[in-house]
């Protein structure tokens, strides 16, 4: 019986309503309604916390319609909403009506990816001194191997969807469409304490981080680059918090 | 009681210096939801609150805030965590791999209760984010308890199941749903948490006597009441009451909370809010507006930790 009542809830499907006490059809569409109501208002709802930056992007009406028609084909797996979404940028890229905005789907990709982040695990991370004494206790700093958490992501975009995401969180300060969104950027998202992080990096400083990932050591991770620098991005990475441990 | 659960023993939280002033906590002062905009100032001010109530499906994640200021705040206050995605309706098998991470969470928050709800919410790999109503007849019954003493079994305590607000009846249930609780209780142990909100809002919706139904409601067993706003859906076909949880308790479901406190003695009370959320401080003026009635009823003989 869940079948048919699952399918009034997510279609038009009028089958299930002979389950419903009620005098007439009428009245028994009114109490389904709720239901119907209940699922779609909710999951709309909770796609719209999730794709903040989408919907602004869009305005809150297309957003919301938008999402409706993707719950109804894609309703969530999980009892867990926060896992809801994973295939929504997927579907915003083959959506036609969203297509004039061709950057929407990337920032779909990388709202669902700082979520997925966030709820992620943490890691204890290194502070400036307990960096500082790691590299003094050694003869060659350059064979230190550097530790980032596991989760970290580096994301190569050919828009600017970095300087939006943090123009959308600044509290105001700038606006989106402020943002030269025709600009390529490099992206590191990173679990710093509570929370994933978005750093707008260079492209020496994506080389040198996916080094680290790789397990290099410091010296082999170093990019072959005369616009590189150590001291500077060393800095940076104490600065955010993202050093787990120095071996 | 099942064959199950006569061979379990019920363990509620650990026997720590904090465990029993937390337990006496929670049967004499009420809670309030715990919603992460309260985070903060819950921890600054520690607010005269008797305990928090999670949902336990906000809580699941390996890290990210939620499950860190939980472990903060669940050292000043007793927590209790309530489920809204087990689907213990539903016509197939508990998704074991949700109730282990469930019990987890149990097991690390070691709750003063750990309650769910009769209703169902997931189908075929589909979750549909509501609490939707089940048939009350034999076959479904025997699936609620099943799943019941599955969930029990795993999270190693009594679990408490909360009455569920409807929209419909449906024509095959063969009783009502005050027997049908009554033999889920009788069958697997379960406590009950009686949503009084949830009883007005039934019970309009069906033309039912709300009075009339706490009457007959098992409350024995109850080991918990909500109670919590609802909105009004005054279309022209059937009007109707919508459990909305974001408003505050109405006057009329004061009056039935006053009433319910009589029938079953003082009871340990949340005021439950999801959306619309006011300053916290006017929860907390609900939930004193429920001491305040809490008083004024005097025990009854069996005192309330025996039943839970």
């Amino acid at each position: 019986m869940n079948t048919s009542f699952k399918t009034a809830l997510l279609t038009e499907d009028t089958r299930f309503y002979n389950e419903i006490k009620a005098p007439n059809m009428q009245e028994q569409e009114v109490r389904l309604n709720v239901y119907r109501n209940n699922v779609v208002v909710s999951l709309v709802d909770a796609l719209c916390d999730i794709f903040p930056i989408t919907e602004t992007l869009v305005g809150e009406e297309f957003f919301r319609a938008m999402a409706r028609i993707y719950l109804l084909d894609n309703p969530p797996s999980s009892p867990i909403i926060s896992e809801y979404g994973v295939g929504f940028s997927d579907f915003v890229r083959n959506f036609d009506p969203a297509k004039s905005i061709p950057f929407l789907a990337d920032v779909a990709a990388l709202e669902q990816t700082m979520l997925t982040l966030t709820h992620s695990e943490e890691y204890d991370t290194l502070d400036h001194e307990a960096v500082s004494s790691a590299f003094v206790s050694v003869e060659d700093p350059g064979k230190l191997q550097l530790n980032i958490p596991p989760t970290t992501q580096i994301l190569a975009s050919p828009f600017a969807i970095g300087s939006l995401y943090q123009a959308h969180f600044s509290d105001g300060h700038q606006r989106l469409n402020k943002v030269d969104i025709h600009k390529s950027e490099y992206l590191l998202l990173v679990k710093s304490h509570l929370y994933a992080q978005l750093h707008i990096i260079q492209k020496e400083e994506a080389i040198f981080i996916k080094h680290l990932m790789q397990k290099k050591s410091l010296e082999d991770a170093v990019p072959d680059s005369g616009l590189f620098d150590l001291g500077e991005t060393l800095a940076k990475l104490i600065e955010w918090n993202i050093l787990t441990h120095i071996e | 009681m099942s064959p199950v659960l006569s061979e379990l023993t019920f363990t509620q939280a650990e026997d720590t210096p904090h465990s029993s002033s937390f337990a006496k906590r929670f049967r004499s002062r009420s809670g309030i939801s715990l919603k992460p905009a309260y985070y903060q100032l819950i921890l600054s001010e520690l607010p005269d609150v008797g305990f928090f109530e999670i949902h336990a499906e906000n809580y699941l994640s390996k890290g990210g805030p939620a499950r860190h200021y939980l472990q903060l705040i669940r050292q000043h206050y007793p927590i209790t965590v309530h489920g809204v995605g087990l689907s213990i309706g539903g016509e197939h098998p508990i998704n074991n791999q949700h109730l282990d991470r469930v019990a987890q969470l149990v097991d690390e928050t070691q709750p003063e209760v750990f309650s769910e709800h009769l209703a169902w919410s997931s189908h075929d790999n589909t979750f549909l984010n509501d609490l939707l109503p089940v048939a009350y007849d034999e076959a479904t019954l025997r699936r609620v308890c099943e799943h019941i003493d599955q969930i029990q079994s795993r999270v190693k305590r009594q679990i408490l199941i909360e009455n569920p607000s409807t929209y419909f009846e449906f024509n095959r249930s063969e009783m009502s749903e005050i027997a049908f609780i009554t033999e889920m209780s009788k069958r697997t142990g379960c406590g009950l948490l009686l949503d009084v909100n949830n009883v007005e809002v039934s019970c309009f919706n069906h033309g039912h006597d709300a009075y009339q139904y706490l009457n007959n409601f098992p409350v024995a067993a109850v080991g918990q009441i909500h109670l919590a706003g609802h909105t009004t859906d005054d279309n022209s076909t059937v009007p109707l009451k919508i459990d909305s949880h974001d408003e505050p308790v109405s006057p009329d479901v004061w009056s039935l909370y006053q009433y319910t406190l009589a029938l079953t003695g003082d009871c340990p009370t949340l005021i439950e809010r999801d959306g619309n959320l006011p300053p916290m401080a006017a929860l907390i003026e609900e939930a004193n507006m429920a001491n305040r009635i809490r008083e004024s009823i005097q025990p009854l003989e069996i005192p309330r930790e025996h039943v839970i």
